[in-house]
């Protein structure tokens, strides 16, 4: 197999494997760490032990995959030096900066708080437990800031020039707030936030669905139903904004997300494709089925095209990206999911008015099928967001081929071998030891912290872990 | 070559001390959380495993985390340095990016697993690996990285071993179970306690030899150092290293002797921070040795300043929070807390 002798496609393999992998669990923490806040909050201020209780029993399903989130991140702070050092080199007084704001604003919070978090329920006061708990999602949300910023560079660089191949930047803060970068942060934010809610929500209605602690689990998807209702439909405007921003910034990445190999001139009035098979080789769809009329209204809401939308034979083949299909499923595959998020949350709010939430077992059905689908949403997101970027690694500026390390592909097959094999052990243990901690259920005896009566125990886990 | 400009001569000395400074709270404290866990290979039960990494549980991450800041910020400071060292050392990377991989993830498996067992073995195993692939890290960079003019890495895969890399992993490691054994001393109490006095006074020794022979065999192989380090400039400070180091290990095993509860990791602190004056000082005015120095490989100035108005003014910050954390924890492990 040729691809097992190319460097680039081995390094290019790793760092899609790897952040692929690493996405799966910070996406669940930098949510889930909103949702705890609230619970906590809510316990602070009604007194009711059910919120701690709920606050204690996500936060075992939290650290589980924090520490695998932490342990899979590794490997991304190191990769940009390790298989891509052209790159590193060119981008760094930038690229580098915004990283390591990140390990220095972010990171260091996040993991310093967690261990309050944790176990400090008896070793702080109440109200510093929740703002440790506080500043561990604030930690969390600003990793989500600075990689967006990062990647949205990437996208869409700007705040200064290429000069002989290297980025000298003139203005940091039009580097930082490059023209992507507000609504893919957005779209982000909200991205794991749904995500949480739906593996909570999912997670609690199975447990409705099964009768365990029924009144318990009806509580958690009620407060995630009120916070999709605002999370869901924003969600898919973000994502509708950011899909115009493609349109404007990035033709080519548009023209593969659709499929569209000619070019549609202004005036015209366009279908969009819902199912094609695209074909790289002969440069067209082997067939298609379109929506007449539409794609005008999703690019620009107008009935007519006021600016041509650009087809990918209009770049030659090395200037424009490749594995369209992959490109135009993907995009279809999030836009799915965000309709059958809005759709679930409009169904479950009209049966939460009717007061009938959790009697209906098809509902509940409908809320374990969701529990899944915000990982592929966002994992689909970031395919078309990178792979759409191809050819380059710097939209415009530094082509990947250009930029990865000139490494023995056996090297790469070690580091990459050994990684594969680890991550699919923890995804299997995880999800193991996660089902077991959802089947034992919330700890509803548990008393509340004794904080100022045992002024000085040892350290020492939470008891009900043990 | 022309005369650089004091700003740009400044800059990237910050930055040098700057990145010092993230690399030398990493090596303190994950040194002592890895020398935690390679303890933990030799702890003969299950009780006394939980002991050591209900000690590490709050703060593992934190420790790590140094290890992030130190390498974002090498990345922006010194980007030459990052995508060069990185090539070079790939493979002793990914070994100490694996063995941290393993050891983060075995706290929450080993919490939530009946057969302990295999989470005991990745974490002992993985803090192994991880100061192992750090030290042959390490060693390589004294040993220096072999660069072409424009400072990219030009070298083979297997330059980082070498006799004398190995010998510095194995002091490293010896180093870490120093520190954690009198981490342990700290927190623990008993029988677990006694049990690293003694290990303490052997790791001592055993990192004693390393580092003589690793001082030794430094300025006798490298050219380069003993040119830089018995120049008129840095001879005095650089005698007074051995002189303070054999003081220190003297009041190290003094209050080992004498049972002492928190001195032994205090003299040990001193001890690695004066070891880290004395390679900082053989590395510097270097980043990749042995012939790339700061100025050649720093961003831009205005991309040290832009760093340095924002991470400058939070390294207080994130020490300050990071020693509430401690504080919040003080105090002894006791295993009848732990049965609860």
């Amino acid at each position: 197999m040729d691809i097992l002798t190319n460097s680039l496609a081995l390094s290019r393999l790793q760092f899609a494997f790897t952040a692929i992998f690493h996405m799966l669990w910070p996406v669940l923490t930098t949510g889930m760490a909103i949702y705890l806040v609230i619970v906590e909050g809510l316990w602070l201020k009604t007194k009711n032990i059910t919120f701690y209780h709920h606050a204690r029993f996500w936060s075992k399903l939290y650290v589980l995959n924090f520490g695998i989130g932490v342990a899979t991140g590794l490997p991304m702070a190191f990769q940009f030096g390790l298989n891509w050092a052209p790159f590193s080199e060119a981008v760094g007084d930038f690229f580098g900066t915004v990283l390591g704001f990140e390990g220095t604003m972010a990171f260091m919070l996040e993991a310093s708080f967690l261990g309050i978090m944790l176990f400090g329920w008896e070793r702080v006061p109440p109200l510093v437990h929740w703002l440790s708990t506080f500043l561990v999602a604030i930690g969390a949300n600003l990793s989500t800031f600075w990689i967006l910023s990062a990647n949205s560079w990437l996208q869409t660089p700007s705040g200064g020039e290429f000069v002989n191949g290297k980025f000298v930047v003139q203005n940091y803060f039009a580097a930082i707030g490059s023209p992507f970068m507000v609504n893919s942060f957005l779209h982000m934010f909200f991205a794991t936030l749904e995500t949480s809610l739906f593996v909570i929500g999912g997670i609690s209605a199975w447990c409705i669905f099964k009768e365990r602690n029924r009144e318990f689990f009806a509580q958690s998807l009620k407060i995630v139903l009120s916070l999709i209702i605002i999370v869901a439909p924003l969600q898919i405007f973000i994502g509708h904004l950011s899909a115009e921003q493609v349109y404007h910034y990035q033709p080519t990445k548009l023209a593969a997300m659709e499929a569209q190999w000619e070019t549609i001139p202004a005036g015209n009035s366009p279908g969009w494709s819902v199912i094609a098979l695209p074909n790289d080789r002969l440069e067209k769809n082997d067939w298609e089925i379109k929506v007449p009329g539409v794609l005008s209204y999703l690019l620009e809401l107008k009935p007519r095209l006021e600016n041509p939308v650009k087809g990918l034979k209009d770049w030659q083949s090395k200037d424009r990206p490749h594995m369209i299909g992959l490109v135009y499923y993907s995009f279809r595959v999030m836009i799915a999911i965000g309709v059958y998020f809005a759709a679930l949350m409009a169904v479950s709010l009209f049966a939460w008015v009717r007061g009938k939430l959790t009697e209906s077992k098809w509902l509940m059905r409908g809320w374990i099928f969701a529990a899944p689908l915000g990982y592929i949403a966002v994992e689909a997101g970031w395919i078309v967001r990178c792979v759409g970027r191809q050819p380059w690694l710097v939209y415009g500026q530094i082509r990947t081929a250009d930029a990865a390390s000139n490494l023995p592909p056996g090297e790469i097959l070690f580091s990459l071998g050994g990684l594969a094999l680890m991550y699919f052990i923890f995804f299997g243990v995880t999800l193991f030891f996660g089902s077991r901690i959802i089947l034992k259920g919330p700890d509803q005896e548990l008393q509340p912290p004794q904080f100022g009566k045992i002024r000085f125990i040892p350290d020492r886990r939470p008891a009900e872990i043990i | 070559m022309e005369p650089l400009q004091p700003l740009q001569e400044f800059l990237p000395q910050v930055w040098f001390f700057i990145l010092g400074l993230f690399l030398f709270f990493y090596v303190l404290l994950d040194g002592f959380d890895l020398g935690v866990g390679i303890l933990s290979l030799t702890a003969s039960n299950e009780e006394r495993r939980s002991i050591l990494m209900t000690s590490l549980g709050n703060v593992w991450d934190a420790n790590e985390t140094w290890l992030i800041l130190m390498g974002g910020s090498l990345f922006g400071a010194f980007p030459l340095a990052y995508a060069t060292i990185l090539h070079a050392l790939y493979i002793p990377a990914v070994i100490m990016v694996v063995g941290l991989i393993l050891r983060a993830v075995s706290f929450e498996f080993r919490e939530n697993a009946e057969n302990k067992f295999i989470w005991n073995v990745t974490f002992g195993v993985g803090s192994f690996v991880a100061a192992l692939g750090q030290g042959f890290a390490l060693g390589s960079v004294f040993e220096g990285i072999t660069v072409d003019e424009a400072g990219h890495f030009a070298g083979g895969i297997w330059d980082w071993l070498t006799w004398r890399t190995i010998l510095v992993a194995l002091t490293l490691i010896q180093g870490y179970v120093l520190i954690g054994s009198t981490y342990l001393i700290l927190k623990t109490t008993g029988e677990l306690q006694a049990t690293h006095y003694k290990t303490a006074t052997i790791a001592t020794w055993t990192t004693l030899i390393g580092a003589v022979f690793i001082t030794v065999s430094t300025p006798v192989l490298s050219e380069q150092a003993r040119e830089h380090l018995f120049s008129q400039s840095l001879i005095y400070v650089f005698e007074t290293i051995p002189l303070g180091g054999i003081l220190l290990v003297y009041l190290l095993l003094r209050s080992l002797r004498n049972r002492e509860e928190v001195t032994p990791i205090v003299w040990t602190f001193l001890l690695f921070s004066l070891s880290f004056v004395g390679l900082g000082l053989i590395i510097f005015p270097n980043i990749i040795p042995p012939s790339i120095t700061i100025y050649q490989a720093a961003a831009a100035p205005s991309s040290l300043v832009f760093m340095l108005t924002f991470i400058g003014f939070l390294i207080p910050i994130v020490l300050a929070y990071n020693i509430y954390n401690y504080v919040v924890f003080r105090g002894k492990i006791v295993a009848e807390q732990l049965a609860e």
